[in-house]
C-alpha cells in the first residue's frame, strides 16, 4: 500500500522517519495531486508534502487541500458502530449492529415490500464505491429507491450537456490548455473560492492576454479582475446567456461552416433568441445594456474561448436550459472539440464526475447506461450476475426521497458518504422525514447532522485508509492510494457494503477481498457505455498521468478533448438550445422583497461535516454571515456586526451582517456549510428542475429585519 | 541558495492557503509566520499576502537587544535564538512588515526562516508551493527580471504605454480595473 511517485528531477522534502504516499485531496473535483507524509513508526499521518510534477495542480493546494490530512487521525473519529438506545448512541460490536440492520431489513421488506428501504449515495468517494452503492442498493435489498447528493451538485450539468452535446463529460478539453485559451466567459463560477487551485491557469493565460467575462451576483476574486462583470440577477442565466446569442448572431461573430456541419436547431434557435435584444435582456437580468454588448463584442471576436460555469447557474429550477444555452454559446462560436477552448462545467465533489456516470442515480446505470433501456438492463443484470427482471425499476431523485418518506412509501434508508440534514433543500421538512423513518442507517467517519438522526452508525473510513478511483472535473480517471490502515474498529464502505449483502443473503454478488477486485467488475460494467472505462488500469494511470475516459480498451489513448469528430447524440449532432425565459420559483414580493442567494466560501467543503472540525479552517471561518450591499443594510438601519433576521416562506434564521460593495445591492449572500440552526438551507427552496430533479438552491426571495 | 521569492499582490484571492500551508513546515509548531489581509472588505474583495522580506538589512535584527536574530550566510533571517532572547518584542514593533510574533506562553519571539529546511535544497517554501495564484512565487533571479520586463511589454502591447502623471495606466490592464 505504500508508494510514492515522483518523476526525475523533482525535489521534495522527505523528513527522517516519515514515508510519503502518493494520492489526491479528498475535497474537490481539481483533485489535487499531493503526497501525505506518514510517521514510518507510529502508522500516524502527519502532514502533507506538495505534489509538484502532477500536470493539472503542479503542487497548488487550497487551505482545505493542505489540511486535509488532519482528519484522518482525528479525535472526533468514530471508531465503533454506535447504536442508539434511549436516544443516546452506545458503543456495540459490529456483529451486534449488523444483526440489528439485518433485523430491520428484513422487518421492514415482509411488512411493506422490497422498496421499503432506501439508499443515499455520495460522490466523495471512489469510482469503486460509487459503483457498488447502485449494486448494493439494486442486488443487495432489491430495492428501486437509491439516489445520492449529486443531485444537489451537478445533475443539472449532467441534463444539459445530455441534451445539447449527447454525453456528459464535464470539461470537453483538459485543464492545462487553459493557459492558452483567448477568452474565458464565467457564470456562476466563483473560482476564486470554490477550485482556488484552478486560478493558476486562469492567470497564465491572462499573463498572456486573455479576456475574462464574469457572470456573478458578486463581485467575487475573479469577476472584481475581469474584463466585464456582468452582476446578474440571480436566477436570469437563462435570459442572460440568451441575450449572449443574440448579439453574437446578430453581429455575425457565429462560425457558420461548424454550425452548419455539426449543430441542429440553428434557425429555430435564431428565431428564438430575436426577442432578446440587450434592451430586454438587461431589463430581466439587469446588467446593463453597455456591459452586455461589450461581453458579446469580446467573446465573439476571440479565437479561442471556453465557456465555464458551475452550481451558480445550476442549481436553478431551470439548472439544464441554463447549462444548454450556455453550451449554445460555444457551439455557435465552433469552439467545441478544438484546442484550448470548449465549455467546462466545474464540478464540486471531488468525484462529482466518476460518481454520476456509474449507477447511483435513481434512473441510470453503470457506464451512464440507462434502466429504462431493455439493452442496458440486460448487458449490466448481466455483469451482476442476476436476470434482468430482478433489476429495479427506476427510483426518484435525492429530495423526492423525503417526499416518499413523508407518503410512507419509503420506511428505511441507508446514508453513506453524505449529509442530508444539511445540504438538502428546506431543511426542516427533511429533519422531519428522517424522524418520521422506522430505521436509518448512516455510515460516516464522524457524527454529522444526519448520523445524529440515525438508529445505527457505522464507523466508515477516510480517504486515506482506502484505494481506488476517481474522476476530477475534466474526466481524467486518477488513482487514490491506501495511507494508512482504518483506525479502530472502522471499515471502509465497500466492506460495510459486502457485510449488510451477506447479511440479507445476497453475499455472492459480493465476493470482494480487495479494492482492484471491484474494479475489474467496474470496467466491464461500464464497457460499451458512453463513459467507457474499460481500458483504463490502475498501471495505466500512474504511467500516463491519468487516463481520460471514454477509453475502450487498453490500446486506446483515452479522450482528453472530446467531440473532436462527433458528438454523443444519436445523429453525431449538437442540439442548440431554444429555449425561452422563466422566471425563478420564487421572485420578490412586498412581503419577501429581496433575494437570497447561498454559496461556498473557500475555508469548508460541503455540508462542513469535516471541515468544521479542522482547526485552521475554523479560525477563518467559524460560522456563516450574511453579506449585504451598505446600500441595502442602510435601509434595515444595520451596520458591520449587526444580528439580522432572514425570513423566506419556509423558515427563518438569525446571523451576523458582513458588509460589502461587491454585492449587488437586492441581494444577501449566506454561505452553506453549517447545520441545525446555523443551516442556510432551513431557508432555501426546494422548486425542482424538472429534468435534473436539481433543487434551486440559488434564488429565493427573502425578508430582512434587524433584531 | 540561488532562488528568490517573488510576490505578486494583485494575483491574490485571498485564500489563505499560503498561512496553512506555513504551519505545515517542520519546526513551525503549527503558528503562521506570514498573513493574509482584505485592503478594504467593505470596497472589494482583493487581498494580499505579507510575508518576511528576508531584509539585508533587517530592522527586526536591528532593534534586538540580545543580538538574537541571526543572518544565514545565504540571507534568510532566523527566528530569535531561544538562549539568547530576552522577550522585549522590540523586533515585533521594528518590523514595518508586522512579521515577527510573539508566543506569550512560550516566551519567545518566532518569524519566517523562508522555510530553511526546505530552502536550503532548493525546494519551494511551503506558502510559494501551494499558492494556487502564483502570488507567492520561489523562482530564479533571472525569472524574475524576465517576469518585470515582461509586464512592461505587455503595457504597451495592450496600448496602455506608461505616461507620466498617469500612474492608473501603467497598471496592467490585464490586472487592472477596466478603464474604457
Amino acid at each position: 500500500m505504500t508508494q510514492f511517485i515522483v518523476k526525475p528531477g523533482t525535489k521534495n522534502l522527505h523528513h527522517e522517519g516519515e514515508k510519503l504516499i502518493t494520492t489526491h485531496c479528498c475535497y474537490c473535483a481539481m483533485q489535487c495531486g499531493m503526497h501525505i507524509r506518514v510517521n514510518e513508526k507510529t502508522g500516524k499521518v502527519v502532514g502533507v508534502e506538495p505534489r509538484y510534477d502532477w500536470p493539472v495542480t503542479l503542487g497548488k493546494m487550497c487551505p482545505k487541500g493542505v489540511t486535509a490530512y488532519q482528519t484522518v487521525d482525528h479525535e472526533e473519529r468514530i471508531t465503533k458502530p454506535l447504536i442508539k438506545k434511549n436516544g443516546e448512541f452506545v458503543e456495540s460490536s459490529w456483529d451486534e449492529a449488523l444483526d440489528l440492520i439485518e433485523k430491520n431489513f428484513k422487518r421492514l421488506q415482509k411488512e411493506h415490500g422490497k422498496d421499503a428501504l432506501s439508499v443515499y449515495g455520495g460522490v466523495s468517494m471512489t469510482n469503486e464505491k460509487c459503483y457498488l452503492v447502485g449494486k448494493y442498493a439494486r442486488v443487495a435489498l432489491g430495492t428501486r429507491f437509491v439516489d445520492y447528493n449529486g443531485r444537489f451538485c451537478m445533475s443539472s450539468a449532467a441534463g444539459g450537456f445530455m441534451k445539447t452535446l449527447g454525453t456528459d463529460r464535464g470539461a470537453t478539453l483538459p485543464w492545462p490548455e487553459l493557459e492558452h485559451t483567448d477568452c474565458f466567459f464565467i457564470a456562476g463560477w466563483n473560482a476564486a473560492e470554490c477550485h482556488p487551485t484552478s486560478i493558476q491557469w486562469l492567470w497564465k493565460a491572462r499573463d498572456k492576454g486573455a479576456k475574462m467575462i464574469v457572470v456573478d451576483p458578486r463581485e467575487t476574486q475573479i469577476a472584481r479582475l475581469a474584463d466585464v462583470h456582468l452582476d446578474i440577477k440571480s436566477g436570469t442565466d437563462s435570459a442572460l446567456a440568451n441575450g449572449m446569442l443574440h448579439i453574437i448572431v446578430r453581429d455575425g461573430y457565429v462560425d457558420e461552416a461548424y454550425v452548419k456541419e455539426r449543430c441542429n436547431n440553428y434557425e429555430e434557435m435564431k428565431e428564438k433568441v430575436k426577442e432578446f435584444t440587450p434592451e430586454y435582456t438587461s431589463k430581466i437580468t439587469g446588467v446593463s445594456v453597455e456591459k452586455l454588448e461589450k461581453a458579446a463584442k469580446i467573446y465573439g471576436q476571440s479565437p479561442r474561448s471556453v465557456v465555464m460555469f458551475c452550481r451558480g447557474i445550476e442549481q436553478q429550477s431551470k439548472g439544464v436550459d441554463n447549462v444548454s444555452i450556455y453550451t449554445s454559446m460555444a457551439l455557435l462560436r465552433g469552439q467545441i472539440g478544438k484546442f484550448a477552448s470548449g465549455v467546462a462545467t466545474v464540478t464540486g465533489q471531488g468525484n462529482g464526475q466518476g460518481g454520476r456516470e456509474h449507477g447511483q442515480k435513481a434512473d441510470a446505470l453503470p457506464g451512464y447506461r440507462k434502466i429504462a433501456d431493455p439493452e442496458h438492463v440486460k448487458y449490466v443484470a448481466g455483469v451482476w450476475g442476476i436476470k434482468p427482471e430482478e433489476m429495479p425499476k427506476a427510483g426518484v431523485s435525492a429530495y423526492e426521497m423525503f417526499d416518499e418518506i413523508q407518503k410512507g412509501n419509503i420506511h428505511a434508508m441507508h446514508v453513506m458518504c453524505s449529509n442530508p440534514a444539511v445540504s438538502a433543500p428546506n431543511t426542516e421538512y427533511v429533519w422531519d422525514s428522517l424522524r418520521k423513518l422506522d430505521f436509518l442507517v448512516v455510515s460516516d467517519f464522524f457524527m454529522s447532522e444526519t448520523a445524529e438522526f440515525a438508529d445505527v452508525v457505522l464507523p466508515a473510513t477516510t480517504w486515506a485508509e482506502d484505494e481506488g478511483t476517481t474522476t476530477n472535473l475534466e474526466g481524467r480517471v486518477i488513482r487514490i492510494r491506501k495511507v494508512k490502515d482504518p483506525i479502530g474498529e472502522s471499515k471502509t464502505d465497500w466492506q460495510i457494503m459486502k457485510l449488510i449483502a451477506e447479511r440479507m443473503g445476497k453475499g455472492k454478488f459480493f465476493p470482494y477481498e480487495n479494492v482492484p477486485q471491484i474494479f475489474e467488475e467496474f470496467r466491464l460494467a461500464s464497457k460499451g457505455g458512453k463513459a467507457d472505462y474499460y481500458g483504463i488500469t490502475y498501471d495505466r494511470i500512474d504511467k500516463e498521468d491519468g487516463v481520460f475516459w471514454p477509453c475502450p480498451s487498453e490500446d486506446h489513448p483515452g479522450t482528453p478533448t472530446m467531440f473532436k469528430e462527433k458528438f454523443g447524440t444519436p445523429d453525431g449532432k449538437a442540439n442548440l438550445a431554444v429555449v425561452g425565459w422563466q422566471e425563478p420559483a420564487e421572485i420578490p414580493t412586498a412581503k419577501y422583497p429581496h433575494t437570497l442567494t447561498t454559496g461556498r466560501v473557500v475555508f469548508h467543503y460541503l455540508s462542513g461535516t469535516q471541515t468544521r472540525r479542522v482547526k485552521f479552517l475554523m479560525e477563518q471561518c467559524p460560522l456563516p454571515y450574511a453579506e449585504l450591499h451598505p446600500e441595502l443594510a442602510s435601509q434595515y438601519n444595520l451596520a458591520n456586526g449587526d444580528k439580522v433576521k432572514l425570513t423566506t416562506p419556509r423558515s427563518s434564521m438569525v446571523l451576523d451582517v458582513r458588509l460589502t460593495k461587491a454585492i449587488r445591492n437586492d441581494h444577501v449572500f449566506v454561505p452553506y456549510h453549517w447545520g441545525k440552526e446555523l443551516s442556510v438551507n432551513q431557508l432555501t427552496n426546494p422548486a425542482l428542475d424538472p429534468t435534473s430533479r436539481m433543487p434551486e438552491f440559488k434564488v429565493c426571495a427573502v425578508k430582512i429585519e434587524k433584531v | 541558495m540561488k532562488k528568490i521569492m517573488y510576490l505578486e499582490f494583485e494575483r491574490c484571492i485571498g485564500c489563505r492557503s499560503c498561512q496553512a500551508a506555513c504551519r505545515e513546515c517542520g519546526g513551525h509548531d503549527a503558528k503562521e509566520r506570514n498573513y493574509v489581509e482584505y485592503v478594504d472588505f467593505l470596497e472589494s474583495r482583493q487581498t494580499f499576502p505579507m510575508m518576511c522580506m528576508q531584509c539585508k538589512d533587517p530592522a527586526c535584527a536591528r532593534v534586538c537587544p540580545a543580538n538574537a536574530i541571526q543572518i544565514t550566510d545565504d540571507g534568510v533571517v532566523l527566528s530569535a535564538m531561544e538562549e539568547k532572547c530576552i522577550g522585549c518584542r522590540n523586533c515585533t514593533f521594528g518590523c514595518p512588515f508586522g512579521i515577527p510574533k510573539f508566543d506569550f506562553e512560550e516566551n519567545k519571539m518566532y518569524k519566517c526562516d523562508m522555510c530553511y529546511d526546505r530552502t536550503k535544497h532548493d525546494i519551494a517554501p511551503m506558502c510559494a508551493s501551494v499558492c494556487p495564484s502564483d502570488a507567492i512565487r520561489f523562482i530564479d533571479h533571472d525569472e524574475m527580471m524576465e517576469l518585470r520586463r515582461k509586464r512592461t511589454q505587455l503595457n504597451l502591447i495592450e496600448g496602455k504605454k506608461p505616461s507620466e502623471n498617469n500612474k492608473w495606466q501603467y497598471v496592467p490592464e490585464f490586472f487592472g480595473v477596466y478603464s474604457d
